[in-house]
Formats: structure tokens, C-alpha cells, sequence
């Protein structure tokens, strides 16, 4: 009987591993071999002048990377990147989830809320940029809206209000992700807490912080993290709202990576800007998956003893 | 039960087979004979146009050769710059490229693109048979040219005519302090003097780049980068300084691309607007200004001077427009040419004209339109167009160009251009252009 | 078999047929599972309706007014033009685009789905070595640019197609295969997440009773994995719906995704004149509303899988 069982055992014999087999496939082929290929660019001196004929291109050993440390964007590029990908998901965190609960409560016309939640999210990144750039020019909807209530809006699209500009435009592209696991989440809330809850006479909030949240958990641990790196990996939307060259206060990491390889032709030093990114990005990373058990589950600690 | 699973995951894994490979991805397999994809910026003022005059090409080719041609688009010149890469990167893609003036010298440096000896000229045609000045950015010297000239685009500056002759001004003027002059005293009741695109990612060099030239400094020469030069510092204080000090151009314009300068002009909130191209017609015939605009050429004599000093040149615009390029992979190099051919022939390049509004670059084609008044200055400004410096390592220049602007923008709501800010961004700039010129090879 | 009956009583416990007609009839069981106070929810629908349709509302004003208005900066429609609605048609091409785009897009988030749900129902219930790094694998290939990404795998694909001497650049299945590998890894943290809020005892007792993973698998973990697949098929859908980067370079005119058709035309080109603000945006509106419709449909499975009765 279910009871007998131990909870949280995890079965090890006739595992079918065979399931994680088209995944691996897809993935050795598709992102783990051109990795390699990046990897190895990233070692080269590639630029208009060889990528023709890109395997004989100069190998330079770590040149690219000093040059990437030593140029004074990347380094700005990458706290730039952090915090405003920080900054946002900071701020998407509770919208997020309390949209969820707002949607998880039933009322009429609730699957349309529900669905118009999602387009921010649905609309490609290259038009909300360029709606928001029409929105946030100076002349434009947004100071136009200002100066009624009396406000000089100045320029949003240039200068250190443009990092705050990036902020807002992501954050209302980026919250429905947030949304979207939390509901998630939420389904998996046995309807019986509910009662065992009402039975105790809780208050709202007292059912949220004991009852809900702890269900929420990972999901969204799950949303944030995949939120700051869709956030900090933001291409489009940085290049059409700024356009390239970028203003120094949104110069973010993928546009300067962008620009190296694909304006300037410095394959190999985009490739070691990226690369470096990467590496950074994982300590966090680490970090994160380590104070939030994420990567080991809810039942972690009995886990790791048994290997 | 589970041979039935099996049964139905395979049912659907055929059905979607089907589905993603189904119409149009095997179009090729039509016709028996050969296939030439070009690659041509997407036109969005005539966009069926566009398609009509595929359709024409494809099926008057077919006819000639029996070969297919197929079109593809891109949509901006980063996307350009992607579709290059990719292909040059992987030694497949289009076998002809329809690329911008400015942006041959660093398509010739990947070294991927056919050099046109004197026989594939013959082949094409004759070499004569193109404007001179059509040609000169075709290659770094005549016996290393890659580039065959499609389309001219020269810029010219449009003015409305109702705004100048209100203000008792008879014509443009031919200085850019004598243009500022104007545009201040034209700057009157909600109107500006000028619209200028400063958000734009390439006007801004453009004028930087004249002013320099006009003054004596093409800005690289011999390898090396002369961006921190006195005259470029005064293109720099001019342009900038129209907006900051002289308050002859809408505050708003910080966030302008060339398209809302265009727009201003055409609502009639602005008395000039430098930079642009034929292809303007289209919208201004269209907008509040029809019939009261002409166009004329932008002013030849640099900032602080009433005449052009010794060592600068009389340009009145960049060598602009497109050249068609021959991809070295194509496996039928003759059929390509022998499709170039047919672009630039005279009678495509008269009916190209009529159809999009880009001159012709074949110098009997280019003739026969010389007796439009409209196309005056147009006309003029080719003929007075200059190459930019044929290097590799020109796209970066431009891009250095660009920037000193774009982190300038900020400050210019003070009501200065800061001295000591444009002296640091100019080294900057200096030294990345430097940089580039210096991996040139 | 508890297990068994615990889909079945789903349905049985309202009157709708629907799974999201659930509940309905349950007395109590309403007003039991509100999370939040009206007001309070009142407010959170309201604010956050306002900013969401702000700049939708805006974008559906710019379709119908005339382009120089919108570069003017004008929030209100100057008229009502609805001819946006039928040029888009055939100047962005948008009936192809639109089809690729949901061929593409809707294998992606169909294949990926299913796919996702096999990887995490091993790596949730099945202890073997290397899960953990499979895991945190999964997490660190998300951190991956798609800049860095793309000339290799370009490179990748046009290598493939000489080595198979069939073409493979410009067909659907590369946008696909692309597609659906970038997509798995989040999709299956999703189904990963999901799946951990599962009991183990319903697929244990099945197990006990002699049934295959694949029987497991499909009968008793998948009916109760509505709401997780659907949200991980929605984010393989869009993934692959607003992608521009890798489309703009792996597809052809034929094979052209909407999104692509979509920055083609709303691209403006140097020297060019104003951009059609109205048709962008009117183009933009129609590209969204597939996927809101699809969410609309799809959106009634989002109700927990769980039943009190099932197996507690």
C-alpha cells in the first residue's frame, strides 16, 4: 500500500533511462557541438579577414580573453547586465505571483484575464521595443502623458534614465513567466489544504504564507532563475529600444557581443566576451541552486546520502 | 495496449513529418534547370512593386536562360550582415548579393566574393558603360574590383520652398554656416530650421564625414585614423551645436531616426532636411508638404569657412547606392554574371527608376534622365559624390563615428556641446578606428 | 487500484464534462479555495489589466490611424482605418508566416512537451548517477547567449546538409530540431517542478502492480500532468514563435516564420521614409492573437490534477 512506502524513495532498478535519450541526442548534437566549435573561435583570431576559411584562422591562445578583460566595456557590460537583470526579476517576483493567485480564484471571464496576462509575453521582443521606442521617445506618448500631469519627461531612450527605461519595458515583457510557472504551481496544491485550512478558521494571508507558499516554492525558485537568465541574455529588446552603438548606460553584455562579432567582426573576442559571461554567470548560479535546494528537491538532504 | 501506444506516438511522429515538411520547402524541385538565389534589401516603401519586379526578373531570366532566379530579402543591414556571414561562414548561401556602397570594402576583405576580371567585365558588358563615378568603391584599384554598381542613391537636402520664401530666402545655401544662418532665421513660431535624425545609426556619420572631407580630412588615410583632428572636433561642435546652442532643430530630435525627421519635414515643422535620398519622394509627395518642397544639394563648404580651403573636396554626398557582389562558392558564375548583366542593363535600370526611384547607373540610362528638373540635384549629387576610404576596417570607423554622438546626446539638453566630453569620446574613438585599421590586412 | 479511478473522478466530481468545470457544483468548495479577499483581488486584476492593455490599446489605435500621426506621437486614433488589417496580408506576407510559424512552433511545443515529461519522470522518480548534473545541466544550458550560439550552429547545419547531401538550411526541420533542443531544458525543469508536487505513491502502487515505466508513465503520471504541460508547451511555443535571431538566418522566403516576415517589414532601410507604423502594428496584433487564442483553449486544462479523493 502506498503508506507502507517510504516517501521520497527514489526507485533504482529497471530504470528506464531510455526516456532521457531523444533529449541527450538533441543536446549533444545541437548545443553541446557548437559550444565546442564557440569554444574553440573563442581561441582565434577570426575576423573578416579570415572567417572565409575560419578553421585556418590564427590560433592565439587566450589573447582574446585578456583583450576582453582589458576593454573597458566588458567589465562594465557585465554589472550592467547583472543588476538590471536583478533589478527585474526582484520586481516580477511578487507580480508575478500575485497574478497567480488573482487567476487561481474563479470568476467569470477568468480564462480571458488569464489569457490577456500572456501578451506581453506573447509579442515578439523586436515589437515590444519598437513600441515602447515610439512610446518613450521624447516627443512621445509617455511625455506627452507626463507633461499633463506636469512633469518634464526628458530623455528616457538616452543618457542614465535609459537604464531605468530598460527596467520598465522588461519587467512588463518578462512578469508573465512568473505568472505562468506560479499557476502552475499553484495547480499542484491538493484542494484538501484548502479545507484543513478553513477548518482552522486561517486568515488570507495566514493560508498564503503556511499553506500556499511552501507549495509555490519550487516553481518559483525555478522562475526566478530562469527569469534573471532570460533577462540577463536579453538581446533584442536592448538593441531595437537603443539601437546599436548602444548608449554606455544600456551598453549590456549581449549587445556588446553582438556588436564584437556581428558589426565589428572580432569572432573570436565575442566569443571569449561570451564565454566569460557564461563562467561568471555560473558562481551565482551555483549559489543560487545551493540556497534554494532547487537542483536536489524538497527532499535533498535525504537524497544526497544516497547515491 | 502498449504495441497500440507505440502504434499511435509513430501515427503522430508521420503526421508531423508530413506537416513540417509539407508545401513550398521543396519549391526548388520545379523546374529541370539551374537556380540563382540573390540576396536584395527588402524594399518597404514598395513592397508589391518589389514583388512584381521579382516576378518580371524571374520569368524574363527563365526565358533568356532557362535558369530559375530566386529572391530572398533581408530587412536591415545588420540583417544583411548576418546572412553574409553566415554563408561566407559555411560556403552556401546566395550567389548574388546586393549590397550597400559603404559596406563593399568589408565584404571584399573576407575575400569571398568574385574579383571581375577584364573578361567578366566584357561579359557584363563593358566597363565604360557605367558612370564613372558609380565605380569608385568598387574595389581598393581597377584590377581588384568585386563590386558591379546597381542602383545610385546620392543624398540631397530637401527644403520647403513656402517656409524659405516667407523668410525672403531665395535658395539654400551653399556653406553650413551660411545653412545654420538660414535655419535660425527660419526658426520661427513652433518651426524649426532643420530635422536631423540624431538617434539615426548611420546618418550622423555622414555629416561628420562631409564636413571633414569639405575641410580637407577624409578621415583615414594610409592605415591611419585621423579622427582627433581639429576639423573633426568643429563637424562634431557644428552638428551637435545646431541642437544645443543653436536651437535650429526640435529638441525632440535626440530620439529621432532618420524616418520621424522625415516626418517633421513632411508635417511641415521643419524648413530643411538634410540627408536624404530619392526614396523620400514617395512620402513627402504623400505628406502636407507636396508641391511646396524641391530638393537641393547639401552645402560644400565646411563649418568656420566661407570658402573650401585648399586639400578639401567639393562632396556633396557619400558614394551611396548598391553594388551587386558574385559569391565565389556559386557554382555558375557564368549564369550570374550573365543575371548581373541584366540588372544593370540599360533598359532595367530605366524601368528599375520608374518603378523605385533609384538613378541608374549605366551612363546612357543615367543620360536620358538628366532633363528631369526634379531629379536636378539628385543628378548633381552623384556626380559630386565621394567614395569613402575603401578599408576593411571601415565599418568600425563608421561605428566609432556614430558613437561620439550617440553618448553625446545627454549632455546636449544643457544647451552646450561639452568641450572637454566630445575631447574624450574623440580619443576614444580614435583608438578603436585605429585599432581596426590596424588588424586590416 | 486506487490510481487508476483517480482520473475518472476528475470529471465525475461536477456536472461539466470540462475539466475546467470542476468544482462548480461542490458546495463550499468555492469559496473554501479563494486565496485572496475580493477587493484585494479586484485591485491586482485592475492595475495589472491597465498596464498590460495600455500599450496594447496603443498599438491597436496606431493600426487604424494614418503613419505620420503615430510618428507625431499621437495616442489617440486621428481616424479609422481598418485597411491595415487587409494590406498586411500581402505586403508582410503574414498568411505564410503565419502557417510556418504554427507548423514549426506547434510541433515544438507538442514533441517538446511529451518529450520533457519522459525526462522528468526520470530524473523526479529514478535515482542513477549523474541526475544531479543532468539537472543543474539543464539550468546551466539556459545561460547560454544565443549570439555565441549562433554562426556555430549555422555552421552545424550547413555541414550536415553536405555530409547527407540533402538540403537543410531553409527547411522547417532545422527551425525545429533548433527550436525544440532550445526549448527541452526549461521545459523539462517545468515538468521537473511539476512532477515533485506529484505524490510518489500513485505511480509506486502501479508499479507494485506490475506495470512498465512507459505504462506508468502514460496512464497514471500524464493524465494528472495537464497544467505542466501545458505551461511547458506554451513557453516551447513561444520560444520558437518569437524567435528572430536563428529564424532570420535558418529560413528561406518559403519557410519564412511570422516573426521573421514581421521585422522584414517593419525593418526601415537606411535613407529609406517613414516606417508603416500602422501596418506593423496591425501585423504585430494579428501574430499575438494565435497564441492568445491557443492559451484561451488550452488554458481550462490549468486546474489541479489532484482530486481529494484520489489517494488520500
Amino acid at each position: 500500500m502506498p503508506g507502507a512506502v517510504p516517501p521520497y524513495r527514489r526507485v533504482q532498478r529497471h530504470r528506464p533511462l531510455w526516456m532521457l535519450a531523444p533529449g541527450a541526442v538533441l543536446t549533444i548534437l545541437v548545443v553541446v557541438v557548437p559550444l565546442v566549435v564557440a569554444l574553440h573561435i573563442s581561441l582565434l583570431d577570426l575576423d573578416q579577414y579570415s572567417f572565409r576559411q575560419w578553421v585556418r584562422a590564427p590560433f592565439v591562445g587566450l589573447a582574446n580573453y585578456t583583450e576582453a578583460v582589458r576593454a573597458s566595456g566588458t567589465v562594465h557590460a557585465i554589472v550592467l547586465s547583472t543588476s538590471y537583470a536583478a533589478i527585474v526579476t526582484v520586481v516580477t517576483l511578487p507580480i508575478g505571483v500575485a497574478a497567480a493567485l488573482a487567476t487561481q480564484d474563479r470568476f467569470r471571464g477568468r480564462g480571458l484575464v488569464r489569457s490577456i496576462f500572456l501578451v506581453p509575453y506573447v509579442l515578439p521582443a523586436f515589437v515590444v521595443g519598437t513600441v515602447w521606442r515610439i512610446i518613450l521617445q521624447p516627443d512621445g506618448v509617455a511625455n506627452g502623458l507626463l507633461a499633463r500631469l506636469g512633469l518634464d519627461g526628458g530623455l528616457w531612450l538616452n543618457g542614465p534614465r535609459s537604464f531605468w527605461a530598460l527596467v520598465v519595458v522588461q519587467i512588463w515583457a518578462s512578469w508573465p513567466l512568473l505568472y505562468l510557472l506560479a499557476l502552475a504551481g499553484l495547480q499542484a496544491v491538493d484542494p484538501v489544504l484548502h479545507e484543513a485550512a478553513a477548518l482552522d478558521g486561517a486568515g488570507w494571508w495566514t493560508k498564503l504564507r503556511y499553506v500556499i507558499f511552501p507549495h509555490l516554492r519550487g516553481p518559483v525558485s525555478l522562475a526566478v532563475i530562469i527569469a534573471f537568465l532570460h533577462n540577463i541574455n536579453n538581446f533584442t529588446l536592448p538593441f531595437v529600444l537603443f539601437g546599436v552603438p548602444s548608449p554606455r548606460d544600456v551598453e549590456v553584455l549581449p549587445v556588446l557581443t553582438y556588436v564584437e562579432s556581428f558589426q565589428n567582426f572580432r569572432f573570436g573576442l565575442s566569443a571569449a566576451m561570451a564565454v566569460l559571461s557564461l563562467v561568471l554567470i555560473a558562481v551565482p548560479l551555483a549559489a543560487y541552486l545551493r540556497a534554494v535546494r532547487l537542483d536536489v528537491g524538497p527532499d535533498g538532504a535525504a537524497e544526497g546520502s544516497r547515491p | 495496449m502498449t504495441a497500440k501506444r507505440v502504434l499511435s506516438v509513430l501515427s503522430g511522429a508521420i503526421v508531423l513529418a508530413a506537416t513540417l515538411t509539407g508545401c513550398g520547402s521543396d519549391s526548388g524541385s520545379t523546374s529541370g534547370g539551374e537556380t540563382l538565389n540573390v540576396l536584395i534589401g527588402a524594399n518597404t516603401i514598395y513592397p508589391e512593386q518589389q514583388r512584381k519586379w521579382f516576378a518580371d526578373i524571374s520569368a524574363r531570366f527563365q526565358r533568356e536562360s532557362g535558369a530559375t532566379v530566386e529572391f530572398e530579402t533581408f530587412a536591415s543591414p545588420n540583417d544583411e550582415l548576418t546572412k553574409i556571414q553566415t554563408s561566407v561562414l559555411s560556403g552556401q548561401g546566395p550567389d548574388i548579393y546586393a549590397i550597400g556602397t559603404t559596406f563593399t570594402p568589408t565584404v571584399y576583405a573576407t575575400g569571398a566574393f568574385l574579383e571581375l576580371t577584364p573578361d567578366d567585365w566584357t561579359k557584363l558588358g563593358g566597363r565604360d558603360r557605367f558612370l564613372p563615378a558609380t565605380l569608385g568603391i568598387s574595389g581598393p584599384d581597377r584590377d581588384h574590383e568585386v563590386g558591379v554598381p546597381f542602383t545610385t542613391r546620392p543624398f540631397v537636402m530637401a527644403y520647403n520652398r513656402e517656409l524659405l520664401t516667407a523668410a525672403g530666402i531665395d535658395k539654400p545655401a551653399e556653406s553650413w554656416d551660411g545653412l545654420r544662418e538660414q535655419a535660425k532665421r527660419l526658426s520661427t513660431g513652433g518651426r524649426y530650421g532643420m530635422a536631423i535624425g540624431y538617434a539615426d545609426s548611420f546618418d550622423p556619420w555622414k555629416f561628420i564625414w562631409a564636413m571633414s572631407l569639405q575641410a580637407g580630412n577624409p578621415l583615414v588615410g594610409d592605415g591611419k585614423a585621423r579622427l582627433d583632428e581639429p576639423v573633426v572636433r568643429t563637424a562634431y561642435q557644428t552638428y551637435l551645436g545646431w541642437l544645443a546652442t543653436d536651437k535650429v532643430v526640435d529638441p525632440a530630435a535626440v530620439g529621432w531616426k532618420n524616418a520621424q525627421a522625415i516626418a517633421a519635414f513632411g508635417a511641415g515643422r521643419a524648413a530643411f532636411l538634410p540627408m536624404v535620398s530619392a526614396t523620400s519622394k514617395v512620402t513627402l509627395d504623400a505628406s502636407a508638404v507636396a508641391g511646396k518642397y524641391g530638393y537641393a544639394v547639401m552645402p560644400t563648404i565646411p563649418p568656420g569657412a566661407t570658402a573650401r580651403p585648399g586639400g578639401g573636396q567639393d562632396a556633396t554626398s557619400i558614394l551611396s547606392g548598391d553594388n551587386l557582389v558574385v559569391a565565389k562558392y556559386t557554382r555558375q558564375r557564368d549564369l550570374a554574371l550573365a543575371l548581373v548583366k541584366l540588372l544593370t542593363s540599360p533598359e532595367q535600370q530605366r524601368d528599375y527608376y520608374q518603378t523605385f526611384g533609384e538613378l541608374p547607373t549605366d551612363a546612357s540610362a543615367a543620360a536620358a534622365l538628366q532633363a528631369d528638373p526634379a531629379l536636378a540635384a539628385m543628378v548633381d549629387s552623384s556626380a559630386r559624390s565621394v567614395a569613402t576610404p575603401f578599408s576593411g576596417a571601415w565599418s568600425q570607423v563608421q561605428l566609432a563615428l556614430v558613437n561620439v554622438v550617440v553618448q553625446s546626446v545627454p549632455g546636449l539638453s544643457a544647451g552646450r556641446v561639452d568641450d572637454a566630453r566630445l575631447g574624450t569620446l574623440l580619443t576614444e574613438a580614435q583608438s578603436s578606428a585605429q585599432a581596426a585599421l590596424d588588424k586590416a590586412k | 487500484m486506487t490510481v487508476r479511478e483517480s482520473a475518472p473522478t476528475r470529471g465525475a466530481a461536477g456536472p461539466a464534462p470540462r475539466p475546467g468545470g470542476r468544482g462548480t457544483a461542490t458546495s463550499g468548495r468555492g469559496t473554501v479555495t479563494r486565496l485572496l479577499p475580493a477587493p484585494l483581488r479586484v485591485l491586482v486584476l485592475g492595475v495589472l489589466l491597465v498596464v498590460v492593455l495600455a500599450p496594447v490599446l496603443y498599438m491597436l489605435f496606431a493600426s487604424v490611424s494614418s503613419d505620420l500621426s503615430v510618428a507625431e506621437g499621437a495616442f489617440l486614433p486621428t481616424s479609422l482605418d481598418l485597411g491595415n488589417y487587409l494590406r498586411i496580408w500581402s505586403t508582410v506576407e503574414l498568411g505564410r508566416g503565419l502557417v510556418n510559424s504554427l507548423l514549426v512552433a506547434g510541433a515544438v511545443a507538442a514533441v517538446c512537451a511529451f518529450v520533457a515529461l519522459g525526462s522528468a519522470y526520470v530524473l523526479v522518480r529514478y535515482a542513477f548517477r549523474g541526475r544531479l548534473a543532468i539537472l543543474r545541466g539543464l539550468l546551466a544550458l539556459q545561460s547560454i547567449p544565443g549570439t555565441l550560439m549562433l554562426l556555430p550552429v549555422f555552421v552545424l547545419f550547413a555541414s550536415a546538409a553536405q555530409l547527407l547531401g540533402v538540403p537543410v538550411i531553409g527547411t522547417r526541420w532545422a527551425l525545429f530540431v533548433t527550436y525544440l533542443t532550445f526549448a527541452l531544458p526549461f521545459s523539462t525543469w517545468v515538468m521537473v517542478t511539476y512532477l515533485r508536487g506529484l505524490p510518489p505513491e500513485l505511480d509506486e502502487a502501479a508499479r507494485v502492480d506490475g506495470a512498465s515505466a512507459w505504462q506508468v508513465l502514460t496512464r497514471v503520471i500524464l493524465p494528472l500532468s495537464w497544467p505542466g504541460l501545458v505551461v511547458a508547451g506554451i513557453f516551447a511555443l513561444l520560444l520558437g514563435w518569437n524567435d528572430v535571431l536563428f529564424a532570420s538566418v535558418l529560413t528561406n522566403p518559403d519557410s519564412r516564420t511570422a516573426a521573421v516576415a514581421l521585422q522584414v517589414f517593419g525593418a526601415t532601410q537606411e535613407g529609406g521614409a517613414i516606417p508603416v507604423y500602422g501596418q506593423m502594428m496591425a501585423a504585430a496584433l494579428v501574430c499575438a492573437a494565435p497564441v492568445v487564442v491557443l492559451y484561451l483553449v488550452f488554458q481550462r486544462y490549468l486546474i489541479s490534477g489532484l482530486t481529494a479523493g484520489g489517494v488520500k
